[in-house]
């Protein structure tokens, strides 16, 4: 798949694009609605992405409400068997994303596939395929945990043994015979994990899967998703808990004011942002000539000093040479703390417009 | 269509509805009122009545209550989820739009259907062993028009739920539904025709010739259309909207009543689906 921004004659906004080399684009601008086409160019586009087994597949999803655009040509794929974190501020058009690929919202432009299948053309059985636990959990208030769960495995043809086993790894094993509707936040959003995972499904949906837990059910919770993608299944997960992103998600997309910003690991984000990692290193006298040992080295972009400690901001790949340099020129080091560029770095860069 | 979907949906509505207080409320206090008019008759009397009186009372608070148990189950039925969140849920599995209101109609009209049954079932039960020569199949006719009539004010407000925005812009619609049939329509049909009629040269109402646009509007309000179709198919009745006292038209049928009930689900329940199908959720 190329994806590509291109502009609109007329108003001249950019607008992002996706699709294969030589096809052939309806396109309409957000901002003064001309309507255009626009043939896909082959290997000289902008940005290429290979994928030969995309579990979803993304491409120019547009969504207008009251002539704002929610999500504006959104395009990206998530790979089989990988763990793809959405990032994107409040309003930012992150669930009206997933709607659409749920098919419970009408695009007004765009294709959504699952494992190849078009959730528009063939919604059933695109959705057989799919978990999903929504933002806002919910459960019918009068029956137990245990008949919700057995309601929907039996639509989703699931065997009901398996609501009992998830209601225990969940945590949820001593609820008995009460009411959903007397349960606390905490315990709807883990019978809400538990009915996305119920049947198994190749993929999962998961829309601010930790909203409302306590540490103890973040946790739960980010296991769960572990354990899932090392079964082999693919996970699109939705978090404001950029750490947790971070530390669980393969590759991320971030989008901004309905426009896909960004889709890459963190590492990739990191590096064409030209985020440098930062590293404080104490010794046990700190001297000029160590302070200028490092700053004479390519690649160092900031060194600060603080009592006996060097704060210096330089590139990954620089880490070994700047404590040689140290070392070198006398210095004996105590103490030695690295911090990566952080999801959330990545995530203030891409959204601060 | 999976049968097997709409039968869960529908058997969860169920499970859902008979645990709600307020419809165990309502449909109590209908079989309630069922007895009290069983027993103390339609028309001033009192002591076990005959059949005919019975149902003429009967059918006058089953058409107030039986309005209001079915607008209660159905108002809410897809709104309600959507707004809960749990609709997203729903149709997020394997489910069509189409099937989750076939599903919920289903189990909605279940329940509705039990209710009216119990409420009518206990009180024909005294009846028949207080009040000689009852006719059993006429009582069932009676109880199986009242369920059609409730699942046509079921179907309007489970159309109302997928045509409007919010819960609460539903449950206003579904009252303002409430008093247009049982109280505005009749009081509105009423005084046009008097205004057309010279009532003062009138001395018994069999005398009254009545216009036909008369009962061709009132072919719209199906608490009138359940009214006059019990006295064609049952017995006569009287309602305090004075329904009853004008003689029907020779045109007036019980099949042609029974028809325009059956539309109104028809027509109802397929501009439900075809609304919900073209829904955001």
């Amino acid at each position: 798949m190329v994806t590509q921004v291109v502009k609109c004659p007329a108003c001249k906004t950019t607008i992002p694009i996706a699709g294969e080399p030589g096809e052939k684009i309806q396109l309409i601008c957000p901002q003064c609605q001309t309507k255009g086409r626009f043939t896909i160019p082959g290997e000289k586009a902008g940005e290429t992405t290979g994928v030969q087994t995309a579990a979803i597949d993304v491409k120019n999803l547009t969504k207008t409400y009251n002539h704002t655009p929610a999500v504006n040509n959104v395009s990206f794929c998530v790979n089989k068997g990988e763990i793809f974190g959405f990032l994107g501020p409040n309003g930012a058009g992150k669930t009206t994303t997933i709607k659409a690929m749920l098919d419970l919202i009408h695009p007004d432009a765009g294709t959504i596939t699952i494992n190849s299948i078009d959730v528009q053309k063939q919604g059933k059985a695109a959705k057989k395929l799919v978990g999903y636990m929504p933002e806002k959990v919910a459960f019918y208030d009068n029956l137990t945990a245990l008949q919700n769960l057995c309601f929907y495995a039996e639509i989703k043809h699931a065997p009901k043994q398996e609501c009992t086993q998830l209601i225990n790894e969940l945590g949820l094993g001593d609820t008995g015979k009460k009411r959903v509707g007397k349960f606390s936040k905490g315990m709807v959003q883990r019978l809400g994990m538990a009915r996305a995972i119920l049947g198994s499904p190749p993929i999962l949906i998961l829309d601010e899967p930790s909203g409302g837990l306590d540490p103890r059910g973040v946790v739960l919770i980010r296991d769960k998703i572990i354990e899932m993608k090392n079964k082999g299944t693919t996970v699109f997960v939705s978090s404001h808990i950029l750490s947790e992103i971070q530390e669980i998600c393969d590759r991320v997309g971030i989008i901004n004011k309905g426009v896909l910003v960004a889709q890459d690991s963190v590492e990739g984000l990191s590096k064409k942002l030209n985020l440098k990692p930062q590293m404080s290193i104490t010794v046990d006298k700190l001297s000029s000539a160590i302070e200028d040992a490092v700053k004479k080295l390519p690649g160092v972009e900031r060194v600060e000093s603080k009592g006996n400690t060097l704060d210096i901001l330089c590139d990954g790949a620089m880490k070994a040479k700047v404590i040689l340099a140290i070392t070198n020129a006398g210095g004996n080091i105590q103490n030695l703390q690295t911090k990566e560029p952080s999801l959330e770095e990545v995530f203030m860069r891409y959204t601060e417009a | 269509m999976q049968t097997n979907v709409v039968v869960s949906i529908a058997k969860k509505e169920i499970m859902d509805n008979i645990r709600n207080k307020w419809i165990i409320l309502v449909a109590s206090m209908f079989a309630i009122l069922t007895l009290v008019v069983s027993y103390f008759g339609s028309l001033g009397t009192s002591g076990w009545q005959n059949l005919g009186l019975t149902i003429s009372g009967m059918t006058e608070l089953g058409s107030f209550l039986i309005s209001i148990v079915a607008f209660m189950l159905g108002y809410a039925a897809i709104i309600g989820e959507i707004e809960r969140g749990s609709m997203s849920a729903l149709l997020s599995l394997s489910a069509s739009r189409f099937e989750i209101v076939v599903g919920k109609w289903l189990g909605l009209g279940a329940v509705l259907c039990f209710t009216i049954l119990v409420g009518y079932g206990i009180a024909g039960l005294l009846i028949a062993l207080n009040v000689s020569n009852v006719d059993i199949l006429k009582y069932l006719a009676f109880i199986g028009l009242t369920m059609l009539f409730g699942l046509v004010f079921l179907t309007v407000a489970i159309c109302f739920s997928t045509i409007f925005a919010k819960r609460s812009t539903a449950l206003g619609g579904a009252i303002f539904l409430w008093f247009l049939f049982n109280i505005i329509l009749p009081i509105v049909l009423v005084g046009l025709l008097m205004t057309t009629i010279d009532f003062t040269q009138i001395t018994m109402a069999s005398t009254i010739t009545v216009p036909d646009w008369y009962f061709v509007l009132n072919l719209f309000n199906p608490i009138s259309v359940y009214s006059t179709l019990i006295t064609l198919a049952i017995a006569p009745v009287q309602t305090s909207t004075g329904s009853g006292l004008i003689p029907n038209p020779s045109w007036y049928s019980t099949g042609l009543l029974l028809g325009v009930l059956v539309v109104w689900v028809i027509v109802f329940f397929t501009l439900s689906v075809w609304r919900f199908q073209r829904k955001d959720i």
